[in-house]
């Protein structure tokens, strides 16, 4: 069983580091360097103007720390044909989840203890905690996540639960209560607790390795969920094959698609509309995209880093549209279609210009309340025009080719 | 309408699936394409259909190849794959709409023979549902529905009968036999023999990638040697043991 958590497992990693390659092209570190720097450089700003503890101190760095808690889960790696060919070693499966808990609680680790050392800063000066203190709350919410891995490990056997009470609930309220108590009271707090909640559902998992049943369903049904929300993450940034997504009928816009006509040079304009507003994964990354960029540029002060944003997310949801026309091109019945490539490139570029269109225009309100009617905003508006014109009839169309065969 | 496959030498990737394979299909004719898993059925169809390239030989539609003319090939074939692939974004009346479009189809009267089509396979009453959530035998009845209301002259259904109800099976080949007298071509590919030897005109068998033996079953009985009362089974029996 071990041998064959660590055969997964290897082939998780690779997998991984394939995409995390694919990531963080050049591109994109210099993008993201760029938005770091700012974050530093907007949190450092912010510290600078805190001079006393303020009353909403303790409840941002409860929240915080809270939310910090909830990253990460248990990976178990499981896969859809092992409920069929494992069902038998179903006993040997514990000491197989004994390595995965392992293995998961290695990113949670890194998270808190990052989150911690960032936050300490604000901590100290915003919420009148001392450098103790943050460092023993930080070792009691460790402890903490490594027993809430035990919640998610009972969680697939079924077991999750007091009485009627869910353990993950019990779990949170019982860790914001340690924090409150912790942040305001007497910082040793959240580690005794954490300690204590480890050893009593360590004791309670043992007991699943004789008697537990796993719930094959609930197990496979939870691994794949994790993965698919890994995936669509690395898919804002790069291809990932097998991201299926939810689609829903959406009848309440069929009032958009109107002005598309049924004539046959429309055929594949008619087919993209629809699969865009249908398909969450399309459309909730246009609205997820334009929404937060935004709020950005409503809030953000300084010329080049709005320069930067307006420019950058224009280009990433012109980007992002690119494995649509990829999945519907591996549809083998619209190749028996008499109609040519580049007819389909030319109707996808209608939909992405009309998409971009949308987003440069909300982007540019939130430029011009930002900035008012100045030459800044214009610089950047026009900049985002010309990422446009550039994506739709410049990249678009070299990329796109090479999805027709 | 005539469909004629010569010489046709073609596979997947660098390995040649099929070896000079020859046969014909005439206007008016249902023809079987009968064969072991593997023989290479799907794989003629798919060089039919022009999703592959030949390596060799060549592959006319009333004279034209893929080549000469793509468009009035294309228009020229309706096709029913094996496995019912479908839009997972488009419901059943977009479907129908799409396929209109796309072949550039009459819309009323396409709709007309659509409708009927619909009624005869109990979906009129889906048109605003995905039919990718259908089970399998409904989704190919879509399949069914959006090729047989194409005015094409050339029908290329692979395994049609898998997966649909006994009711159907019947629908699909009365529907078949409306299209041969209509003057149009049906090549279909099936493991279903004794259904396809009541309708069929004409067999091709392939073995190995090549046509062992093609013509109606008379003619084969001839060929294999076989007493007057044999049917098909016997004769695919009596290839398949060939090879032993």
């Amino acid at each position: 069983m071990s041998e064959l958590w660590n055969e997964r497992l290897r082939r998780h990693q690779l997998n991984q580091f394939k995409y995390l390659r694919l990531i963080f092209n050049d591109n994109f570190v210099l993008a993201f360097i760029v938005l770091i720097g700012a974050l530093g450089f907007w949190y450092s700003n912010l510290l600078g103007t805190i001079h006393q503890t303020l009353t909403f101190g303790k409840p941002i760095v409860i929240l915080l720390l809270f939310l910090a808690v909830q990253v990460g889960g248990i990976a178990t790696l499981l896969e859809e044909p092992d409920s069929t060919f494992l069902l038998v070693k179903e006993k040997d499966f514990y000491k197989y989840f004994k390595s995965a808990k392992n293995y998961s609680s290695f990113l949670p680790i890194v998270t808190l203890a990052l989150v911690n050392f960032l936050l300490s800063a604000f901590a100290s000066r915003g919420a009148g905690l001392k450098i103790i203190d943050i460092v023993v709350i930080a070792a009691g919410l460790i402890v903490y996540k490594l027993a809430f891995l035990d919640v998610n490990l009972m969680e697939i056997y079924g077991r999750a639960h007091f009485g009627k009470i869910g353990m993950r609930l019990a779990s949170n309220i019982l860790l914001v209560v340690a924090l409150i108590v912790s942040t305001y009271l007497f910082s040793w707090t959240m580690l005794i607790v954490a300690i204590i909640y480890y050893f009593f559902l360590n004791a309670r998992v043992r007991t699943l390795e004789t008697s537990g049943q796993l719930q094959w369903k609930l197990a496979i049904e939870t691994e794949d969920q994790r993965m698919f929300r890994i995936k669509r993450f690395y898919n804002l940034f790069t291809d990932v094959p097998g991201v299926n997504s939810k689609i829903k009928r959406r009848k309440w816009l069929d009032g958009l698609l109107t002005p598309i006509k049924p004539v046959s040079s429309n055929t594949y304009l008619y087919l993209f509309a629809r699969g865009f507003i249908r398909n969450n994964e399309y459309i909730g990354l246009f609205l997820r995209l334009t929404v937060i960029q935004a709020i950005m540029l409503a809030m953000i002060d300084n010329f080049y880093i709005s320069l930067i944003v307006e420019m950058l997310f224009i280009y990433l949801v012109g980007f992002q549209l690119k494995p649509y026309f990829k999945e519907v091109m591996q549809n083998l019945m619209q190749r028996l279609y008499p109609i040519s490539g580049k007819t389909k490139i030319a109707d996808f570029t209608k939909l992405s210009t009309t998409i971009l269109s949308i987003q440069w225009i909300v982007s540019a309100l939130a430029i011009i309340y930002k900035f008012g009617m100045s030459l800044n905003s214009l610089i950047i508006i026009v900049a985002g025009l010309a990422v446009l014109i550039f994506v739709n009839y410049f990249y678009m169309p070299r990329q796109l080719k090479k999805y027709l065969d | 309408m005539t469909l004629e496959v010569k010489e046709l030498t073609g596979g997947y990737g660098q390995v040649s699936v099929l070896k000079k394979e020859t046969f014909t299909v005439e206007s008016g004719q249902v023809v079987g394409l009968i064969g072991l898993n593997g023989a290479g059925k799907s794989t003629t169809i798919k060089h039919i259909i022009g999703l592959l390239t030949p390596r060799g030989g060549r592959i006319l539609i009333d004279g034209i190849s893929l080549h000469d003319d793509v468009e009035k090939y294309r228009k020229k074939i309706a096709y029913v794959p094996e496995m019912p692939i479908l839009y997972p974004e488009l419901t059943l009346k977009e479907h129908i709409d799409l396929t209109i479009m796309a072949y550039d189809l009459d819309h009323d009267k396409t709709w007309e023979n659509a409708n009927q089509l619909l009624k005869t396979f109990r979906l009129d009453n889906k048109l605003d549902w995905f039919p990718q959530n259908f089970s399998k035998g409904m989704k190919q009845k879509v399949m069914i529905v959006c090729a047989f209301m194409t005015d094409a002259s050339l029908f290329i259904i692979d395994e049609p009968f898998t997966g649909l109800d006994p009711l159907a099976v019947n629908d699909l080949l009365n529907i078949v036999e409306a299209k041969k007298k209509a003057g149009c071509s049906v090549l279909m590919s099936t493991h279903v023999l004794a259904t396809v030897q009541n309708h069929a005109d004409k067999f091709v068998l392939i073995n190995h990638g090549q046509v062992r033996a093609d013509g109606t079953l008379d003619q084969l009985k001839a060929k294999f040697d076989m007493q007057p009362d044999a049917n098909l089974d016997d004769i695919y029996i009596k290839m398949s043991n060939e090879d032993l």
